[in-house]
């Protein structure tokens, strides 16, 4: 299990960033990659625990004996799913410095970047990243809180 | 001359804005915003003065497609009822800045009063259905809140409970009774709308649209129940006298002056649109039913505000008999009585709580010879008894003359049985003289009870009856006066014809100057026998027959409650499981009954279906019927699974890899987190009862069909045509949206605050189970705490 989950972890991870870029001309999108990146990191946690993102990846210290509310893990994804809703609002408020109704969209093409050629900015992209912010915090909430019990 | 938008928004908008400044106002003022609502109502009434005389509509758009609009209509009728709302409103604020000295809750009971003057002012002036309706509403819900006042009482709360049920029952009529109308609207005057004063500018093709639909006799029996539970008509008037529990300034501007002039008004507006024999039976039969029954009522009461209560039933009826009947006498009769019962019934209750304020007592049998004490509380009680008694010269007088000559009119015209609407009215007014006197009576004569000191009112107390009982002097003096100033206009507008009213003291003697001197005599030749009349009544009362609404009324609620009693913990029990059932059975049901009700059975090709979708969505039906025959939790999860991706691999071949890709991902988290739990979940339930399943099988089956009807006959087919919303979407996703996958731009960019919504939902979801799981370990904590000394307020576990 754990060497599928070393394997595959990091796969998985890097084609839910791609859905989720690629969300606005190809199949994908915000929910899909927030979902998929949840799906990864449930696999960690049903592999090793809770505390493996912290300790095995990042490192750090893990303080033992907390409540799962307090846990340094779970306040992050409570974190990730607060500034999901930040980032989602932000994009919908963006729109009235430039006079525009809430929630008004706009892309711009930026041409002669390198490598790419040409890129097209979309403000959608910035709500679609809200949107993953939001599912993956509030998904991971849950599991992390419900399985603990 | 044409109203002014400006000027007429304005005034009933200030009432409702200073409702909700109240609480501010109130911190700074204390005790004297009672004074400053003295001034919103000075406003209001100041605003709509200066529209005297200007008749038409105004009109703010709202909702185009359904021609709904904030639209009000300037004419001598709303604008009668207005300025008496909005006038009595300011004596009534100054009144009660007096009265309600040292009470609490003192910012409610402002804003609740500030909110109701706004609501009449809706409703007087606004001629958009909808509008009507919201501003009807509205009058109920304020006052249920000022009838409640002393929410520590449980007669209060029992009161004011009443009184919303029935009013608000009666507006739920009218719901249904205005777009009764509406419909009726469609065909008469081409088009959807709500629009009340083009319907009664089109009256006969109006008359004749409902009666084509056969719509006529119950549109006029929804409005007519409405306006009848609004003012208090037999046999739904049980509310008027419990609603006597709120304070007394709140008494004599609701229960006497505005909202149950409402139903009267209403029924004065839509007289010229369902005038006919129907309406003539129906309104003046309730009316005189109701003037006699609230008449005797009156008679055989003993508390002060409880007479005033019967004798306002018992006038409202007089006012809906004189609308009921089909000639000019009777709009005449019901719109100069509605000015003059306002001009002699506010003041009544208002020196009723003088009385109560002052000697401490509200009991007739008490009270006497309080004219010693209370002069001037007792001259403007003359004024206004003799007025409330018919007694000419008093104003009261004009327009129950004008009712008798209506009945009487009617009654030789038609002959018969017709003879007794001139017979009854008589009665009742008899039985108003006794009444009247019996209430004057508290202050002449010699006390009757010691009561220890009674004190001089003060001023703020005694002006606000003063000026009304003046008013009503200078309209006894000089009817005409106040006959030109406003009420011949209202008499236009609810007249189904042309009208000219003139008043004045009879010089000749015809038969309704007549019945006026047996009513006046008879009343004063009964008076002496008072005691004896009113212990008949009680009798009569008290009597086992189910005579008594207000009996209907606590059994339809004590049989309510019981069964939701009963009901509630059935289909609530506790487990997640009944909910369910519940749930998807009453939701699938509803859906096919509907489904079942409008659309028949479309034409099905089965022929059509691709070779590999089927294949698959057989594959997907035997992995279903794995997941219920699995042996074990690791067999069933992984047969779901199988399931979840069947369904995937179907969305790809109905070209939806969006939909395929979502069902994918969710469907490997779901695997994981069986995973998760799979080694927790206990290994054995119990044995399963057959019933049980049978009813599983049944409701699975249920769901199932539900949503196969609702696919097959709301999801067009693979043939048709995109719609025009589809169209769109897939035409502007590249240059509206930027982005070629049509999926994502409806999500973060056409329909963007959809999926805000739905991340709310989400988020919602998590806090949910945060809650729930914190809870659950609090309680769990509470029951360890518990076994060593009991918590009360440990029960908050899930």
């Amino acid at each position: 299990m754990r060497t599928t989950a070393r394997v595959t972890v990091p796969i998985v991870l890097v084609l839910s960033i791609s859905l989720f870029l690629q969300g606005h001309n190809l199949p994908g999108g915000g929910f899909i990659g927030g979902v998929l990146t949840t799906a990864a990191l449930v696999l960690i946690y049903v592999a090793y625990d809770l505390d493996y993102l912290e300790s095995g990846v990042l490192g750090q210290e893990v303080e033992s004996g907390t409540s799962i509310f307090e846990h340094r893990t779970v306040l992050a994804y409570r974190r990730t799913l607060l500034l999901g809703l930040v980032v989602v609002f932000g994009s919908g408020i963006a729109g009235f410095f430039v006079g525009d109704p809430f929630l008004t969209q706009t892309y711009v093409h930026l041409e002669g970047v390198p490598i790419y050629h040409e890129v097209e900015l979309a403000s959608a992209l910035v709500f679609d990243l809200g949107v993953f912010l939001v599912v993956v915090g509030s998904l991971l909430t849950i599991v992390s809180v419900v399985s603990a019990e | 001359m044409a109203p002014d938008l400006t000027v007429v928004t304005t005034a009933v908008a200030v009432p409702f804005v200073a409702a909700v400044l109240t609480p501010l106002l109130y911190r700074v003022l204390g005790e004297r915003t009672g004074y400053a609502g003295a001034v919103v109502a000075a406003a209001s009434f100041g605003l709509l003065a200066t529209q005297v005389g200007s008749h038409g509509t105004v009109r703010i758009p709202w909702i185009p497609a359904l021609d709904v609009g904030l639209q009000f209509t300037i004419d001598g009728w709303g604008l009668l009822f207005a300025l008496l709302a909005s006038g009595i409103g300011v004596l009534v604020f100054v009144y009660s800045a007096r009265y309600m000295h040292g009470e609490s809750g003192l910012a409610r009971y402002y804003a609740a009063l500030l909110a109701f003057m706004g609501s009449i002012l809706g409703v007087a002036l606004a001629s958009d259905l909808v509008f009507i309706f919201v501003f009807w509403e509205l009058t109920s819900l304020s006052s249920f809140v000022l009838i409640g006042h002393y929410t520590e009482d449980a007669e209060s709360r029992y009161s004011a409970r009443m009184a919303m049920i029935v009013t608000v029952g009666g507006g739920l009529c009218l719901l249904a009774g205005l777009l009764v109308l509406a419909v009726a609207a469609r065909g008469a005057l081409g088009g959807v709308t709500f629009d009340l004063a083009a319907m009664l500018a089109n009256d006969e093709a109006m008359r004749a649209s409902l009666r084509e639909s056969g719509l006529f006799v119950p549109a006029l029996a929804l409005v007519v129940t409405a306006a009848a539970a609004k003012s208090a008509q037999v046999p739904l008037h049980f509310w008027l006298p419990n609603a006597m529990v709120a304070p007394t300034p709140v008494s004599a501007f609701l229960h006497s002056a505005t909202m149950v002039k409402v139903g009267v008004y209403f029924l004065g507006r839509v007289r010229p649109l369902l005038m006919s024999p129907e309406w003539v039976l129906l309104v003046a039969t309730l009316g005189l039913v109701t003037m006699t029954v609230g008449a005797l009522l009156a008679v055989a009461s003993t508390d002060t505000k409880e007479l005033l209560a019967y004798s306002t039933a018992s006038h409202l009826g007089l006012m809906v008999a004189g609308f009921g009947f089909d000639i000019v006498y009777g709009g005449e009769a019901g719109t100069f009585h509605l000015l003059n019962h306002a001009l002699f019934k506010a003041p009544l209750f208002l020196v009723a709580g003088i009385v109560a304020h002052e000697a401490g007592s509200r009991n007739l049998e008490h009270l006497g010879g309080l004219w010693r004490e209370l002069p001037m509380t007792a001259a403007i009680t003359g004024v206004a008894a003799l007025s409330m008694a018919g007694i000419p010269p008093f104003n009261g007088f004009y327009s129950k003359e004008l009712l008798f000559e209506a009945t009487y009119e009617v009654a030789r015209e038609a002959g018969g049985l017709a003879w007794l609407y001139p017979a009854v009215a008589t009665v009742a007014s008899v039985f108003t003289v006794v009444y009247s006197v019996k209430f004057l009576a508290m202050f002449v004569g010699e006390r009757r009870a010691p009561i220890a000191d009674i004190h001089r009112p003060p001023l703020a107390l005694v002006g606000p009856p003063a000026v009304l009982a003046a008013v009503a002097a200078v309209v006894s003096v000089a009817p005409q006066l106040a006959v030109d100033a406003i009420v011949q206009g209202a008499v236009e507008a609810t007249a189904t014809g042309e009208a000219h009213l003139e008043v004045g003291l009879p010089t000749h003697f015809s038969p309704p100057v007549g019945m006026s001197a047996v009513a006046i005599v008879g009343g004063l030749a009964t008076y002496p026998f008072t005691e004896r009349v009113a212990a008949g009544i009680g009798r009569g009362i008290d009597a086992p027959v189910p005579v008594r609404p207000s009996g209907w009324y606590d059994w339809i609620v004590s049989t309510a409650t019981a069964a939701s009693a009963r009901f509630g913990p059935l289909v609530h029990n506790g487990l997640l499981r009944t909910y369910v059932f519940w749930v998807a059975a009453a939701g699938s049901l509803l859906a096919l009954a509907g489904f079942a009700a409008t659309t028949g059975v479309p034409e099905m090709d089965a022929v059509g279906v691709p070779l590999a979708v089927t294949i698959v969505l057989a594959v997907a039906v035997l992995a279903g019927l794995a997941v219920a025959t699995a042996s074990s939790h690791v067999a069933g999860v992984l047969t779901l699974a199988i399931l979840g991706f069947m369904i995937a691999i179907f969305f790809i071949l109905a070209s939806a890899p969006d939909l395929a890709l979502t069902q994918l991902v969710v469907e490997t988290l779901v695997l994981l987190l069986f995973l998760l739990v799979l080694q927790r979940l206990p290994s054995f339930y119990a044995d399963v009862r057959p019933l049980v399943l049978a009813r599983d099988a049944v409701l699975s089956i249920l769901v199932g069909a539900m949503a196969f009807a609702s696919v097959l006959l709301t999801a067009p087919g693979p043939d048709a045509d995109p719609s025009s919303v589809a169209e769109f979407y897939t035409e502007q996703a590249v240059p509206g949206g930027g982005g070629s996958n049509v999926v994502n731009v409806i999500l973060v960019d056409f329909r963007a605050f959809d999926t805000l919504g739905e991340l709310l939902v989400v988020t919602v979801a998590a806090i949910a189970i945060l809650v729930l799981v914190t809870m659950r370990i609090r309680g769990e904590e509470a029951v360890t705490e518990g076994e060593e000394e009991p918590v009360p307020d440990g029960g908050d576990s899930p």
